[in-house]
């Protein structure tokens, strides 16, 4: 597979990033949305009433620990290491379950809260969101996973250490996206009932 | 009938294990596994064709409906189905695959490559957004088709306004298109950056490749707006999210503005590409090179970026504020400019050279002239004060005919009677040709032509019906006579392609060069190989394929150093190695709109659609990445009797 | 209708059945001061865009003339790759002209956008008021009110259209207006979004639920200005029409007088009349309000308007369904067969969904019950004069 790519980069890489800009303006539009709502709570819970700004600032270092974790497992395939790659990449996705085990538990308790997905148009707008994202985090537990497997199957080597790079670029990417969701989202001050 | 092979291949010579793939042929299996972008793009054309006849019939039914006052043709639900499916059809399923079929079957071939970079995934662009097509007509079969517009403004797209499943099959509908359009994108932008043949430099692309790529970049960032969009209705109507419930202080222009910021680049997704197709035209019946290739490139960049900047001013009425519609009408104004740059060096390319009017060239002066006018009246809508009488009404109607249908569907029309050769080994009859563009030109200036006046009369957009005595009867039965023979030109078109391919059946193929083209696909023999080029190029010029044929001798004059038959590769190679065909493209496409289906009607449908989903990409994940028997372009009939001495290669 | 030629040369054949004599809706016979800035912007434009047309269109008719290749031979022409020169040129000289043109479309644009403060003295219930004119321009499916508020819109809260203060003045169909005055809009919306448009004397403005948009009207003359719903807003769209009526300042004192009468039951002495009544206030009165004897109760739930016509003054209007039936006669005399068509069975007269509290419904009445109920319209209101009989027609 040593095609010679006229920009040196990889097909694979290449459209990774393409997408990844892609990605972009979807969570462009989607942040765009909740900035337009997040003072539309109707008769709901305002966003300053029932953020748990502690717990997701827990949950969100979890996620950005995992990106470092990321970091190390494609340290680790990259000069042949098989077992610590496994290690970090067990441990990346571990993470990412936690934070999405997190999120599981702040949209639960939300609805108990009176903050379901049709209260409000900031409900919406902010279930619609943070669903995208997590379902972007979900898909890169599934990615990872894979690549565990398959490592296990004996398939993942030195050699093909740009899989892990370039998962490994979708999952920066999520977590930086995350950043920017956690600052506009919890960060700023937030509208009170 | 096919010349499969199927022999058994044994375990170890599968790279990953249980799935085998389909082998190349030329059978219908064939057409449904290909991954070669070449067939990927006649299907796209094929696929595109049939809608623009579904979307030129519903055209017909609203120029009925509307060709006397008070109409009843359709009546006013069924009117708003159609016009909804018009505009949705006419954009989504036919003039953007058309351009992707140009694409498709072009760009690998310009830029000296033997296909895109990845090969199923352009299949899965295909059947996925050939599924999604059925899927949006299919409304029309199980309950009523959309009927909010193709803009679909909030909130009067929402359940309690369009009760029927119509806006459901529209939100998903174009969101499984929306797919397709975002991988093909990747996909192509992948390919001009990473496979362009050695010595072939961004600016050696031919102006085609370049308007193309201009428009896989606007597509990659364009398609996520408008998929959000489509996600907030789609989540609005079937889970009840509160997005456009203006009752608890939702904003209805939330929408207006997710749309049309997809909407606008997506005017130039569409006109770029015949911008592109014309730039190739006209060069070479002109025999001379495109004036200002540089200024033709960068004017294409520059209305690529600038249009992410004008969206708004589909919005100048809708209650923005007087500082961006102040805005967006300079920005709007100053479009007009590289799109001005763009006309005067067609006309300056073919100013001064010895221009021959084939049936090409006469729809590539069709979009000069008819583009011109469409974008003239363009820059009356730029006008933010003048707009507020103008927009929704006739005019826009009659300015947006000019830039699509004048500007885009002539141009593809262009290519079509262009490359025909290139694609299908014949030439189309050049004098149905003329007679085609003349016909097209004539109903096309009567259909539109009106529409300018009725709308500055006053004739609103979308009714179903207007009452006599605003001065709309003669006009509009003008525009209706015009529909009709703009149908009749279709029809030539149909007919010349039906009595050119009987002609051609039992001849051998059209010379290599029919045109005196210029650029590197016609390196190839027509129809062109599956493996595309023998041997890949090393590009010198732009022009590379004319700079072979032509040389210049020491007063200046130019003359031939080598035949077109010299320079063109004779396509024989063979033991190319070529990806091999695949069924899950397809299968995961099928599983898409059952996903819909369950979404609208019964969520136990979903099941099925995710099985067949997860199971395509496992399988597509797992399955050989080539084909054990090794080299392909070998089953090709013309070549059989060669490929057998190469098959142990 | 000179103009529109200037838009449309080419098709001279169909000149004499083109240009109908009326064009009430016509864009370029501006009737007042902003319509005609409007005009005036465009217009010069219009003859730049038909000059560089002509110059693009004069350029390939040489090229098919001069540069038509005529030989048979491999002769080329001279190659040219391009000339800086003239690129930068054709890119300045449009930059140039646009940029001219969008100081006078900023200009026009500020023009637009501002406001007078102008106010006329009337006299409300024999009290002088000065009224700065504004009126409430309401849309929903498918028709418009308007709403005069004698004292000003400073305390009245717009943001929900589905739930106003009561009015002085509750009207549809018709804007009635007084001549030479700034009338000061504001637009919003019951249900979806419409576009409230009267061509000769504005461009138009979005009525959009939950916003309140600005916009102004002037005429110059006493006259019938025609509109159209211009945004689809659904089924019905294209029955959604509307006219301003502008008025002589004293003609319009009149008719705030008159319509600031309510009607009150115990003035009725026909009995067909009182019959009449009973229908309407078990039947019609659900969704209509006439000032006296019901209360408007029409504040809609599920995002639909709920609402329907104010019907104090009935006959002072000349039309009805969202402008689509004259109630008048060209002599004056009331059209009962459309009227009583109507109430009979609205959705076979115009496209709606009743069963969606959207359009009037079918209500089942008897004939005499239909009768009767008419006979009592017939007593809400003045008619207007036959001078605006005559021109507010509708076909």
């Amino acid at each position: 597979m040593s095609e010679e790519t006229t920009t040196g980069l990889s097909h694979n890489k290449l459209a990774m990033w393409v997408f990844l800009g892609s990605e972009c303006l979807l969570f462009g539009a989607l942040i765009s949305t909740y900035l337009l709502y997040r003072n539309k709570f109707y008769d709901g819970p305002a966003p300053g009433d029932i953020f748990d700004i502690p717990f997701t600032s827990v949950s969100s270092f979890v996620l950005l620990m995992s990106s470092l974790t990321m970091v190390l497992a494609l340290a680790a395939i990259q000069r042949g290491d098989i077992r610590n790659n496994r290690l970090w990449l067990l441990t990346t996705a571990l993470l990412g379950a936690v934070f999405i085990g997190g999120q599981v538990y702040e949209f639960t308790t939300f609805i108990r809260e009176g903050l379901g997905y049709t209260t409000s148009p900031f409900s919406s707008a902010f279930f619609t969101l943070t669903g995208f994202h997590g379902v972007h985090v979900s898909l890169g537990i599934v990615m990872l996973m894979s690549l565990l497997i398959s490592s296990y199957r004996g398939k993942l080597t030195q050699k093909n250490s740009e899989t892990v790079e370039i998962i490994g670029l979708y999952w920066h990417f999520v977590d930086v996206v995350w950043i920017i969701i956690f600052t506009v989202i919890y960060l700023v001050p937030n509208p009170t009932s | 009938m096919t010349d499969t092979i199927s022999e058994e291949v044994t375990e170890e010579q599968r790279p990953l294990g249980v799935y085998t793939r389909p082998k190349g042929g030329n059978g219908w299996r064939d057409w449904i596994t290909t991954v070669d972008h070449k067939k990927i793009g006649i299907l796209y054309g094929a696929a595109a064709l049939f809608f623009f006849i579904i979307g030129g019939i519903e055209a017909l039914l609203i120029r009925l409906q509307l060709a006397t006052p008070n109409g009843t043709v359709l009546g006013a639900d069924m009117y708003n189905q159609v016009f909804t499916m018009h505009g949705v059809t006419m954009i989504f399923l036919a003039a953007m695959p058309l351009a992707a079929a140009f694409a498709n079957y072009l760009i690998p071939l310009q830029i000296g490559a033997r296909d895109v970079a990845f090969p199923r995934l352009n299949a899965m662009s295909f059947w996925v957004f050939l599924a999604g097509g059925i899927f949006i007509n299919l409304s029309w079969l199980l309950g009523g088709a959309p009927d909010g517009g193709w803009f679909g403004y909030a909130p009067n797209t929402g359940v309690i306004f369009s009760p029927s499943v119509g806006m459901d099959f529209y939100a998903i509908g174009l969101q499984i298109t929306g797919i397709a359009s975002l991988v093909s994108a990747i996909n192509l932008t992948v390919t001009v950056l990473n496979m362009r043949a050695p010595g072939m430099t961004l600016f050696k692309m031919p102006v085609l490749t370049w308007m193309l790529f201009v428009v896989q970049l606007l597509l990659v960032f364009a398609m996520p707006v408008i998929a959000v969009a489509l996600f907030l209705l789609m989540f609005s109507r079937q889970f009840g999210a509160n997005f456009f419930n203006t009752e608890m202080g939702a904003d209805p222009l939330l929408w207006q503005h997710l749309f049309w910021i997809f909407g606008h680049p997506e005017v130039y997704i569409l006109v770029l590409p015949s911008f592109g197709i014309i730039s190739e035209v006209i060069p070479t019946f002109s025999r001379k090179p495109i004036f200002g290739y540089d200024f033709m490139v960068f004017s294409g960049i520059a209305i690529g970026f600038m249009g992410w900047g004008v969206w708004a001013h589909h919005m100048f009425v809708s209650g923005i504020g007087p500082l961006s519609v102040a805005a967006f009408s300079l920005s709007t104004m100053f479009i007009a400019v590289p799109t001005g740059v763009k006309i005067l060096n067609w006309i300056a390319t073919m100013w001064g050279g010895r221009v021959k009017f084939s049936s090409p060239m006469l729809f590539s002066v069709g979009v000069i002239s008819m583009f011109t006018i469409g974008g003239l009246s363009g820059v009356t809508h730029a006008l933010s004060p003048a707009d507020t009488q103008q927009t929704d009404t006739y005019y826009i109607v009659a300015h947006f005919h000019y830039v699509i249908f004048g500007g885009i569907i002539f141009g593809l029309f262009a290519g079509l009677y262009f490359w025909w050769p290139k694609v299908f080994g014949h030439m189309l009859d050049e004098k149905m040709g003329k007679i085609n563009f003349w016909v097209m030109l004539v109903g096309f200036n009567m259909t539109f032509g009106p529409m300018h006046v009725l709308g500055l009369q006053g004739m609103s957009r979308r009714i179903d019906t207007y009452s006599p005595g605003f001065g709309f009867e003669a006009w509009n039965m003008v525009a209706t006579i015009g529909s009709f023979i703009i149908a009749l030109s279709v029809l030539i078109f149909l007919i010349n392609v039906v009595t050119s391919v009987k002609k051609a059946r039992g001849k051998p193929p059209c010379g290599p060069d029919p045109w005196d083209a210029r650029s590197l696909e016609w390196m190839t023999p027509n129809p062109t190989p599956e493996h595309n080029f023998d041997e890949i190029p090393t590009v010198e010029s732009l022009d590379e394929f004319w700079h072979r044929k032509w040389g210049t001798d020491d007063e200046g004059q130019i003359v031939r150093v080598a035949t077109a038959e010299e320079v063109c590769q004779k396509g024989t190679a063979t033991g190319v190695h070529l990806p091999s065909p695949s069924y899950w493209p397809l299968i995961f496409a099928i599983g898409l709109p059952l996903l819909g289906l369950g979404l609208i009607f019964n969520l136990w449908l979903t099941l099925p659609g995710g099985i067949l989903i997860v199971t395509a990409l496992y399988a597509w994940i797992f399955e050989p990445v080539d084909d054990p028997d090794g080299p392909h372009g070998d089953h090709h009939e013309v070549n059989e009797e060669i490929s057998e001495g190469a098959s142990d290669v | 209708m000179k103009k529109v030629w200037l838009v449309f040369t080419a098709a001279v054949l169909l000149a004499l059945s083109g240009c109908a004599a009326d064009a009430e809706l016509d864009t370029l016979q501006p009737q007042g001061p902003t319509a005609r800035d409007i005009d005036n912007l465009l217009d010069p434009v219009l003859i730049i865009a038909y000059v560089v047309f002509f110059l693009v269109f004069g350029a390939t008719v040489i090229i098919w003339w001069k540069f038509r290749d005529r030989h048979e031979d491999e002769k080329f022409p001279k190659q040219i790759h391009g000339n800086t020169k003239l690129e930068v040129l054709w890119t300045i000289i449009p930059t140039l002209i646009l940029a001219g043109v969008s100081v006078f479309t900023l200009i026009t644009l500020s023009s637009l956008n501002s406001r007078e403060t102008n106010e006329i003295t009337l006299q409300v219930e024999n009290e002088s008021v000065a009224w700065e004119p504004e009126v409430v321009v309401i849309g929903q499916q498918w028709w418009w009110e308007f709403r005069y508020y004698f004292d000003g819109l400073d305390g009245v809260d717009l943001s929900d259209a589905r739930n106003l203060p009561p009015a002085d003045i509750v009207t549809a169909g018709q804007l009635v207006m007084p001549i030479g005055q700034e009338i000061e809009l504001s637009v919003t919306s019951r249900d979806v979004i419409h576009s409230f448009w009267i061509p000769a004397l504005n461009g138009k403005r979005d009525a959009a639920p939950g916003r309140v948009h600005p916009w102004k009207l002037e005429a110059d003359e006493p006259g019938v200005y025609f509109g159209q719903c211009t945004e689809f807003c659904g089924l019905s769209h294209s029955r959604m029409r509307m006219q301003a009526i502008a008025l002589e300042p004293e003609d319009f004192q009149t008719w705030v007088d008159q319509q600031l009468v309510d009607q009150t039951a115990d003035q009725i002495t026909d009995e067909a009349v009182a019959r009449g009544l009973t229908v309407f206030e078990n039947q019609c009165a659900r969704c209509h309000v006439v000032n006296g004897v019901n209360e408007d109760t029409s504040i809609g739930a599920d995002l639909v308007s709920n609402a329907a016509p104010n019907l104090t003054h009935f006959m002072s209007r000349t039309t009805y369904a969202g402008g689509i039936f004259n109630l008048y006669e060209p002599d004056g005399t009331v059209d009962r067969t459309q009227l009583e068509a109507w109430i009979r069975n609205a959705p076979a007269e115009k496209p709606a969904y009743a069963q969606g509290r959207r359009g009037m419904p079918a209500l089942g009445l008897s004939e005499d019950e239909i009768d009767d109920v008419v006979d009592y319209l017939q007593t809400l209101g003045t008619p207007p004069s036959s001078f605006i009989i005559q021109a507010t027609e509708v076909d």
